[in-house]
Formats: structure tokens, sequence, C-alpha cells
């Protein structure tokens, strides 16, 4: 669009930046800049904190809005989102009140973690206390009487995985409730800044000719909140089974159910609710094959070309057509070079035909689906649905371990076939009367999945099976002066062996305080600091579930200083627990334990800061300070980050631990 | 019904909230059954400590439960790879157990419940427990001990007994 004369910008949610690129080194061809967009205002990652984002505009990473920590006109990034893009557009015009513009407004929201104000939450109060199963009938029943579905649709069964809503113990409805009504206030909201943007374009006069295409939704809604609902998405991604009793608890920590989708919490509802939220088809997000996890709204508005408001669309379609679309609407070709690089040819067919002639003929015929394992494959209305025997949000060992590479046979998979014709919302399943067509389209899927680079398919994230990129050559990273916003897929990777990170300091007479480093927040990160004592502390939280804590018994001594966390791991393994031992000028200096670690990633979307703990703190204790920034000098923060400690690194480590707690005890 | 001669339960429940250990404790209290003592004690998540009890032993001029040494052992989840969080805990229990008077308890808790947690420690008669038991329905881990003999020493020899099975429960 931009080499065809259109200002573009992108707003929120990106998500097409490898993790390691995600810096100032760059490389920037997968940064929206490298995309074809003249201006960016948003995040790379997949989700973000709404409260506290750390957000990127254009090609540099700036962090945590100044706006958090102002508690009278608390920053909230759906609404900056939709100021930004005003603020573009209106600057656009100003310079050239005729150059088209092409904007991508990618909204945080549906996705994880479901943060809004109390108040748009609470305008649902008392809607979902009907629970799932109810409102899927309503729901249904509501889109029958619109005729957003055929009339002759069934509304599918409830799959045993979801909790009958009546068998749910009455002392937990209110925390189920409270998720979905938070859910729909942060829909709602979204949906207002949303309007706000189209409305300044109608202000501008420019909505009769301008193309608006409204896809909504998280890939069918999201299930990854597992059954319970999580206080904190992350804990899924984890492997961190918690129980629904362990998580009103730990909603209750982080201030109560009236707090769920405040700044203490990244809460995501429980499975159910997304499974009503896919009425009326079965599952949600990761199970690729059926339409719950697959299929959502789309709502396309051009009032100088599409007439007929309100009109319905049932051509079979894919999301991979929307870009050939807007070429064709735009009158683009699709480009075989761009800037000297040839480029693969689309992949989706355009469906302008659709738009102006309802009765327009099917514009394609077939498609795969793949996800996590789950597949499909859609051929001239027939469905063929293979989904692994496994519940998608359960990551136990015992759960993955029919799922190993090498183990798992894709082809002993079930499968199921529909079609979608007679049958929209795969009610029926037709694999026993027609065993033919289930080969016939087995056998196209594999075609497809080799000939569109699918293989080899795993049945779950690689990381759970321990497939995950090398270890860098690089085991020591060192960062000097005041490096801040670090992205979390970019901190030296600490997880699951042994580390040790040191810092040279210089404190002034009279002590200091503040952070040395710290990483995330209190729901999953660490933090190095000196607390208003001049202690020498380390918090670490292993994703808000527990909280450890070491510090030094007496405070930094003046000058310069050398301190040091050691992380001596039981073993090399998913989680593993371990000993802490806090030096100060390579003295021993405190000891500590933390039997659990997080084994994958503290955080989906908080940066690491040096000298400070910028968003949300990992400490509370200074939470009243934050970002609590260090009041002497940092020289450098060096990690060291080993595959494993050797034998005699590691006797040594337990050693000083075990001297360090002696020590302890013999003090009291 | 006189303390001597029966035995002496002890419930040790682990939380991960405050309000949950709470509720509980205000359940237990209100469930109608004797009770020697009981002591709820949490943890913020500044590190502040906080704990109620009710100590009838204290009143009555012997050694209650903050006497005799407090120890709480908390939740385990197991995680993508079993661990033993449970007996780590029950190993620092037993040094806890020898601490002489009731102004160690909030020193011996501070030690103990982890940031953000919380624990429960109810003491009374065996006959009580049909009451006091079924009150507490929101512990993640929940464990009873019992024991023995004159007061004092089954006391101990009853929270000693809870913290081996809630160490062994979370192994």
């Amino acid at each position: 669009m931009r080499d065809n004369g259109y200002s573009t910008a992108a707003f929120g949610k990106w998500h097409l930046t490898p993790d390691g690129q995600q810096g100032p080194a760059g490389p920037f061809d997968r940064w929206p800049s490298g995309w074809g967009f003249d201006y960016f205002y948003g995040f790379l990652g997949g989700g973000a904190s709404q409260w506290d984002p750390v957000l990127a505009e254009n090609q540099k990473i700036i962090g945590t809005p100044d706006g958090f920590y102002d508690e009278e006109n608390r920053y909230y990034f759906p609404d900056a989102m939709a100021d930004k893009t005003i603020e573009w557009l209106h600057a656009v015009r100003a310079q050239n009140a005729r150059k088209p513009f092409f904007v991508y407004f990618s909204t945080g929201c549906s996705h994880a973690p479901h943060h809004v104000a109390k108040a748009w939450a609470d305008k649902y109060q008392g809607r979902f206390d009907q629970g799932w199963d109810r409102l899927r009938e309503q729901t249904f029943a509501r889109q029958k009487a619109l005729g957003v579905i055929p009339a002759d649709t069934e509304l599918t069964e409830r799959n045993e995985a979801f909790p009958a809503w009546d068998d749910v113990p009455q002392h937990l409805k209110a925390f189920y409730a409270r998720q979905m009504e938070v859910y729909a206030g942060y829909s709602e909201n979204a949906d207002h800044n949303v309007g706000r943007v189209i409305d300044v374009i109608e202000e501008l006069g420019e909505l009769g000719n301008t193309l608006i295409i409204w896809i909504w939704g998280d890939n069918g809604a999201s299930m990854e909140g597992t059954i319970t609902g999580s206080f904190n998405e992350m804990t899924m991604q984890n492997g961190i089974p918690l129980t629904d009793e362990m998580q009103l608890q730990l909603c209750e920590r982080y201030g109560g159910i009236e707090a769920w989708g405040g700044d203490l919490m990244d809460p995501h509802y429980g499975a159910a609710w997304a499974w009503a939220g896919n009425t009326p088809f079965q599952w949600g997000k990761q199970v690729g094959s059926h339409l719950g996890g697959t299929r959502d709204p789309m709502v396309i508005c051009w009032p100088e070309r599409v007439t007929g408001n309100g009109g319905l669309r049932s051509q079979f379609t894919h999301v991979i057509d929307v870009a050939p679309t807007i070429l064709d609407v735009a009158g683009i070709p699709v480009p075989s070079s761009v800037d000297g690089i040839d480029q693969e040819p689309m992949h989706g067919v355009a469906f302008t035909g659709t738009l102006i002639d309802p009765a327009a003929p099917e514009h394609r015929t077939q498609q795969y689906f793949e996800t996590i394992g789950n597949r499909a494959m859609y051929k001239d209305g027939w469905w063929l649905a293979i989904r692994t025997p496994r519940i998608p949000w359960v990551v136990t060992p015992e759960a993955l371990k029919p799922y190993a590479p090498g183990v798992w046979d894709p082809d002993a998979d079930p499968a199921e076939l529909y079609y979608l014709p007679d049958d929209f919302s795969q009610a029926h399943d037709l694999a026993a009367e027609h065993p033919e067509k289930v080969a016939e389209l087995k056998e196209l899927f594999w075609a497809e999945a080799e000939r569109y680079q699918v293989l080899p398919l795993l049945a779950a994230l690689s990381a759970f099976f321990g497939i995950v990129p090398p270890l860098p050559e690089q085991t020591r990273f060192e960062f000097r002066g005041d490096v801040q916003n670090v992205l979390s897929g970019m901190i030296p990777r600490i997880y699951n062996h042994s580390y040790a990170i040191s810092a040279d300091l210089v404190v002034p007479e009279g002590g200091a305080e503040g952070v040395i480093v710290a990483e995330a927040d209190h729901l999953g990160g660490f933090s190095l600091f000196v607390d208003d004592r001049g202690k020498l502390t380390h918090t670490y939280s292993m994703m808000g579930v527990f909280i450890y804590r070491q510090q030094a018994e007496q405070p930094l001594p003046a000058g310069e200083v050398t301190v040091r966390i050691e992380f001596a791991a039981d073993a090399p393994k998913p989680a593993t627990g371990g000993e802490v031992t806090l030096f100060i000028n390579d003295r021993p200096a405190g000891t500590g334990r933390m039997d659990h670690t997080v084994p994958i990633r503290f955080s989906g979307y908080a940066g690491m800061d040096i000298g400070r703990d910028n968003g949300g703190v990992v400490d509370r204790g200074y939470e009243d300070r934050k970002p609590f920034p260090f009041t002497g000098t940092i020289k450098k923060v060096v990690f060291d980050v080993k595959p494993h400690l050797a034998g005699e690194d590691e006797h040594l480590l337990h050693a000083a631990a075990h001297h360090g707690h002696a020590a302890h005890a013999l003090a009291q | 019904m006189k303390f001597d001669d029966e035995t002496t339960d002890v419930l040790i429940g682990g939380y991960m909230s405050k309000n949950a250990a709470q509720e509980d404790y205000e359940a237990v209290l209100a469930s109608g059954g004797y009770l020697h003592g009981a002591v709820v004690v949490s943890k913020d998540l500044q590190g502040n400590l906080s704990v109620e009890q009710t100590d009838r032993m204290v009143r009555e001029g012997a050694a209650g439960l903050g006497a005799v040494g407090f120890v709480v052992g908390l939740f385990a989840p197991p995680l993508l790879a079993a661990t033993a969080i449970g007996a780590v805990i029950g190993a620092g229990a037993g040094k806890l157990l020898h601490r002489k008077t009731a102004s160690k308890l909030e020193e011996q808790a501070g030690a103990t419940i982890p940031l953000g947690g919380a624990g429960l420690i109810v003491a009374y008669p065996h006959s009580a427990a049909a009451k006091v038991e079924p009150a507490v329905t929101r512990a993640i881990q929940k464990v009873v001990g019992e024991a023995e003999g004159h007061h004092v020493q089954a006391l101990k020899g009853a929270i000693a007994d809870a913290q081996q099975k809630m160490a062994e429960s979370g192994s």
C-alpha cells in the first residue's frame, strides 16, 4: 500500500517480530516498518498488559507509558491506541487532504490479559449468573432471531471436558461469573474505541469511500484460561496446574474478585466461557479441527459500494483472503517483487465479488487448518476434523507423554466428518457413513500440509517436549548504563538451570537503595534490589503463585561494591528448585531456597530494566516507590548463564548455602 | 471432658490467601466444637505478618500453641516435574518445635509463611473433630495429626504428627 501511494499506519498488536529481534539491534525487516507501515504504535508480542504495556513506536521500544504512574489520569492502552490513531489521521489530513490512507488497527482485546476498568465490567454485573450452558442457549436463540445462522442450525452438545454450570460449587459461581463480566466489559470497551476511530473518519467526510473490515475474536474465543480461569494467564503457558479453589485464593491475594481486570492480575476467563462465546460451535482456540477454534465473525462496511446494510455473505472465506481483497479493491496488483526481492505468491483469493453480489459464486473451494496438531481439511462443503484427544489446556507431563515426537501417530487420531451446507454448526459426524471421503480428505490434508510448510506436526508447543532453541553460545551478558525495557523474550535465558547475576556498584556514603535489575513484575519475574535499610535483596516470583525473597543480613558498605546472586539448581530440569546465595564482595551474605522456578517464561509482555523496575513491580514491598530507581551508581550488570554448574561448583555453592543457613539459625 | 484424658488433634491448613484462612478460622470458632486453641497467620505481599489467635490453654495458664511452637506447611501443586516442597517445609518444622516462648510465635511464623500465603492451626480434643474439621473448607492442604498424653506433650506430639503428614502430602 505504501509503495502505491497510501499513507500507512499500524496500531496495537503486531506479533510478527521474532523474540530475538525486538531490540535496537534489529534487524527491522520484520518490524511494522519493514512490512510497509509508515508509522507504528503498539506492542510487538502476542499480548500486552493494557495497563502497563511495554510499547514500541516505529523502530524503538519506548517502554512503559508515563501515564502508568499518573494515579489521577491512569493510562489505558485501548484508549491510547484509539487516541494515537485519531492523532495520526488528523496529522495526515493536515498535511495532505487527498492522499489515501491504510490503517491496521489490531486491538489487544479480546486476547488476554482481560484488563478493563471496573466500571466497564460492572455494566455486566449479574448478566452471566445463569452460567455458560444457559448463556449458549440464549445466544443461540438470538443468533436465530437475527438470522445470522441458518434456521436449521443445531446447537452442539457440551463436551465432557467442560463442566456443567449446575455442577460448579455454589461458592465459586460469583468468581466464574465475574470472569465473564470483565471479558464482556473489556470487549465492549474495545468496540467503543473502534467506534471512536470510525467517528473521526466520518467527521473527516471520508466514511463513504472507506472500506472497513472488522474481524473479531482470538482464533475462536480462547480456552487458555483452563477450566478454572486464571488470575495469571501465563500459569497455563508454564504448565502450572491450579485448582479452582487455588485460583480463587490467588485472586483474593491480588485484590479479590472485584479486582479481576485490574492491574494486579493478568486474568483469563475459564474455558467454558470461551466455549459459550463460540456458540453454536464445538471447542475454541487451539482446536483448529473444529469451527469453534477457527471461525470468527467478520463485518464489512463500505457505504458507497456495499449497499443493503445488514446483508449476509455465506461464501466460505479464510483470513488469508483479506489481503488479496484489499489489493483488489484498491486496484493494486499482487506484487511479484518488492524492493528487488521475489515474493511468494499470495495463497488467498479475493472475495471482492461477494461484497457487491450476495449471490456471487464461492471463491474458494478448499482450505487446510492446523493448530498444535489439531487439524482440518475443508473441500466443497465437506470438513474433515481430526482432533488430538488431548485436552488443549492440560499440559501435564502425563497428558503430553502420548504426543511426544516419535510416540504420537497422527493418523491414529479419531476423525470426524461434517457437511457444512447441511450442518452449519458441525453437530452431525458423518465419518462412519463416508469412509471414502474421510480417506480422500486425509490424503489431501497431508498434501496441503507439505505444500504450505505445516510439517512436521507437533501436538503441543514445542517447549513442552523440550524442543527449544539451542542455548546461545554466549553465556555471559553484560548490561551497562540504564538499559530498559528489554522485552521478555530477549532476557538472558535463566530458566531451568543454575545461573549468576552480578553487579558492580558504587554506594555513596550514607547508603543507597533501589533496583539493580528487575525482570517483569509480581506475577512472574525477579528483582535484585537494595531495600530502604540498605540490604541487598532478591525477590523471585514464580508466576505469582510462589514468591521467594532472600536478603543479606547486613547493609551494603559504601564505596565500590560487587554484589552477586547465585542460583544453584538442584538439577538442570524444568521448574527446578535450588539454593540461592547472595554475595557482597564475594562473601556469602544471605541465603534461601526456591522450591519451584519458572520453567518457560516469566511474562509475555513485561520487560527487564537495569537500575529500576518499570511498570508493575516485582516486589510489592517497594510498590509505593516505583520504579524505585537505584540511588547509587551501577557500573554494569552481568548475567552468567551457564548450562549447568559443574559438580564441584555445585557442591561449593550448596556448601555455602548450608553454611549460610546455619549462620542464620545461630543468629536468632 | 478433661484435656488430659483424651486424644488431642491438631489440624494444619495451608492457604494462598489471607481471606481464605480467615474464613476458615472464623468458621472453626463458630463451629461449636471445643477448641484448645486456634491461630491464623498470614503474610502479605509486602512481607507484613498478621497473626490472630484464640488460645484457651494460655488463658488456663498452660503452655499454648504459641508456646510449643508454630509451623505451617503450604500447598504443593505438582509442576512439570514432581518436587518435594512438603519435605522441605517438614524439615524446617522440626526445628521450630523447639521454640520455648509464645513471644516467638510471630518470628517463627515470619520465617515459615511465604509471601502472600497463610496458615491455620487448630488444636482440639478428638471428641470435637466432627464439628471442627468440616468447618475447614478452603484449605489448599489440610492435615490432622493426633497424639495422646499430658496436654503439652500431647500438643507437641499432635503438631509433629500433623507436620509429618503435611510433609508427606507435599512430596
